[in-house]
């Protein structure tokens, strides 16, 4: 007998590893915006750096960004959003099974084998291309090991705003605006679409009090040096408490979608 | 007979957004939504008996779904009780749904892109099954049902029929105390239609499940079990054996002669004529009158040279047609 939630992450992750040719346009397509990312910012960082964060950092950033893209960008999993707007969630109803902790484990199953077949070849290419446009080493040890421990973090944060999505198509039945209405939220103020070094410092202040931060930018800056060690582990503290409070907000608000439901027809 | 399920004046309301019709129609409705009320279920009163199989019939839109959502636990009455096996469905769903089995026909439960073995492993331990009662129970499902082949296939690969025998599968495989079976054979062929037949009762025999089930298809019930419960725009209408309510149309009769030439205009008294062509016609019989084979010839060869004729009872859907006429069911 095996725990269930481990038996539903192991069925994700089986389900996404049998998809080849959608990793490999996946990686094709990260590529591609990496570059097109770099080229944008280094046109407009007319310096060398700007508040300290220099060009070689920015490429860096943008590429941890690309290979770690799944782990970073909220959504929804493949199937939950259909199966909300057409009924077949009902099954799920029929289990004994917090739904919750489902959906949760589905998508973070989804997320990490999705990531896993991706990463390593956009970091490998990304490290071999010419200074400034290349994925740099990170500054030092501690730092490498931070910046896999916040990554974790933010990899379950991203999934625990996802379930936001699954708490709005409940009442939308709509799964592919609620993602598109939560994704770009967080992107934006998470910094997945102009990295927050490089947003006005009135704005990064106010970043800091939301949680979207704490998914990509603060394992990123660890890894370049932007953010020190002492600052970083404070950041995951704060982080782990975002976490918290994600779950939390998520799991009262989709007990009380559940209550609500109304399925339809035959 | 102890009663397993027991349903006690349940009320279902729907509040559903109301469209205007009319020029700016879709403007006014973007900015006010008007509300209507729909009664699903009015007062439901019934009870089953542990171990029985029971039909659950009635025209399209009549509250069969609801009540399933109800009994499953996916619904909440908006007034009512409703007791099954010990629990309030809606009130301890995680307990209570250990003990069901649940299929909607129309619906799949199963993983589409992952061979049927995995889904089913993965329900193993979502009920927590111990690993030698799940050997047993795969062993008595895969030969009830013929799944050694369809196992290994990702679901997307099978077909309509094979599904529903790995559905059928899927939801017996903690060993349910009740199933509920929201129309199992639509859209089957003959021969699933029968395997599946044959596979309800099969389970209802071994280990005595209680299974209540929906369908559209008389001959399901016909062959499945003599328990039915008729309801009609969400109320019931009838509750008992199939036998009592056959017996009240068998008197009613329906004739096809043959004639030896074409005739223009047929009369036969006693006799209502359904149907005309040429030198065939189709006859029944009128209410409260007997049909007598001897009587009927004497009448008929008076005036007409008869070659052949047959006799039919009312089918089973001809008799549940005329049962929705009588409660004025029928959309019209």
């Amino acid at each position: 007998m095996k725990n269930t939630y481990v038996s539903i992450f192991k069925m994700e992750f089986k389900g996404e590893l049998q998809y080849r040719a959608k990793a490999i346009s996946g990686i094709a397509t990260q590529f591609f915006w990496g570059i097109m990312y770099i080229c944008l910012y280094m046109a407009f960082m007319s310096s060398d750096s700007v508040d300290g964060f220099t060009i070689t950092q920015m490429a860096s950033y943008i590429w941890l960004g690309q290979s770690f893209f799944a782990l970073r960008f909220p959504g929804i999993h493949k199937s939950a959003g259909y199966e909300i707007a057409n009924g077949n969630v009902c099954y799920k109803f029929t289990r004994p099974i917090n739904l919750y902790n489902q959906w949760f484990t589905e998508y973070l199953g989804e997320k990490l084998a999705s990531t896993l077949l991706r990463f390593l070849p956009i970091i490998v290419i990304a490290s071999l291309l010419p200074t400034n446009y290349a994925l740099s080493m990170p500054v030092n040890f501690t730092a490498f090991i931070l910046f896999i421990i916040s990554l974790i973090i933010g990899g379950l944060l991203c999934v625990s705003i996802s379930m936001f999505s699954i708490y709005l198509t409940f009442v939308t039945l709509s799964p592919k605006g609620t993602t598109t209405i939560v994704a770009t939220i967080a992107n934006l103020l998470g910094g997945a679409i102009i990295p927050i070094p490089l947003m006005p410092s009135a704005i990064q202040n106010v970043l800091n009090f939301l949680p979207f931060r704490y998914i990509s930018d603060l394992p990123f800056r660890i890894y370049i040096g932007n953010i020190s060690i002492t600052h970083g582990l404070i950041q995951i503290g704060i982080s782990l408490i975002w976490l918290l409070i994600t779950i939390v907000i998520g799991k009262l608000l989709i007990k009380n979608a559940l209550k609500k439901t109304i399925i339809q027809g035959g | 007979m102890t009663k397993i399920i027991e349903f006690k004046n349940i009320c279902k309301e729907f509040k559903i957004p109301e469209k205007r019709t009319g020029k700016w129609s879709t403007f006014l409705n973007f900015f006010k939504r008007k509300y209507k009320i729909i009664n699903a279920l009015k007062n439901v009163n019934f009870s089953i008996d542990e171990g029985d199989i029971v039909g659950y019939i009635g025209p399209n839109g009549a509250g069969k779904s609801t009540t399933i959502k109800i009994m499953s636990g996916i619904l909440t009455p908006t007034t009512g009780e409703c007791i099954i096996d010990g629990y309030t469905p809606w009130k301890n769903r995680k307990e209570y749904v250990k003990n069901i089995g649940v299929v909607f026909g129309q619906r799949s439960q199963l993983w589409w892109d992952v061979p049927v073995i995995d889904s089913f492993e993965l329900l193993k331990d979502i009920y927590k099954i111990k690993d030698d009662e799940y050997k047993d129970t795969l062993k008595l499902l895969n030969e009830a049902l013929d799944l050694e082949q369809l196992l290994p296939r990702p679901l997307r690969q099978l077909s309509l029929g094979q599904k529903m025998k790995c559905e059928l599968a899927a939801s017996l495989l903690h060993r349910p105390k009740i199933l509920f079976l929201d129309e199992p054979t639509i859209g089957l062929d003959a021969v699933t239609k029968l395997a599946v037949r044959d596979f309800i009762k099969y389970i209802n025999k071994v280990w005595h499940t209680t299974i209540i089930l929906t369908t559209h298809d008389m001959n399901d019930i016909e062959a499945l079990t003599n328990k039915i419960i008729l309801i009609g725009k969400g109320q019931i209408l009838y509750n008992g054996s199939f036998d009592t309510i056959k017996n009240k149309y068998a008197n009613e009769k329906i004739i096809q002669v043959e004639f030896a030439k074409p005739y223009e205009k047929i009369l036969l008294n006693g006799y209502e004529l359904i149907s005309h062509d040429k030198n065939v016609a189709v006859f029944k019989t009128k209410k409260d009158t007997e049909f007598h084979t001897k009587a009927f010839i004497n009448e008929i060869s008076k005036e007409y040279d008869i070659i052949d004729f047959s006799v039919n009872s009312l089918s089973v859907d001809e008799i549940l047609a005329r049962l929705y006429k009588e409660y004025e069911l029928q959309e019209k």
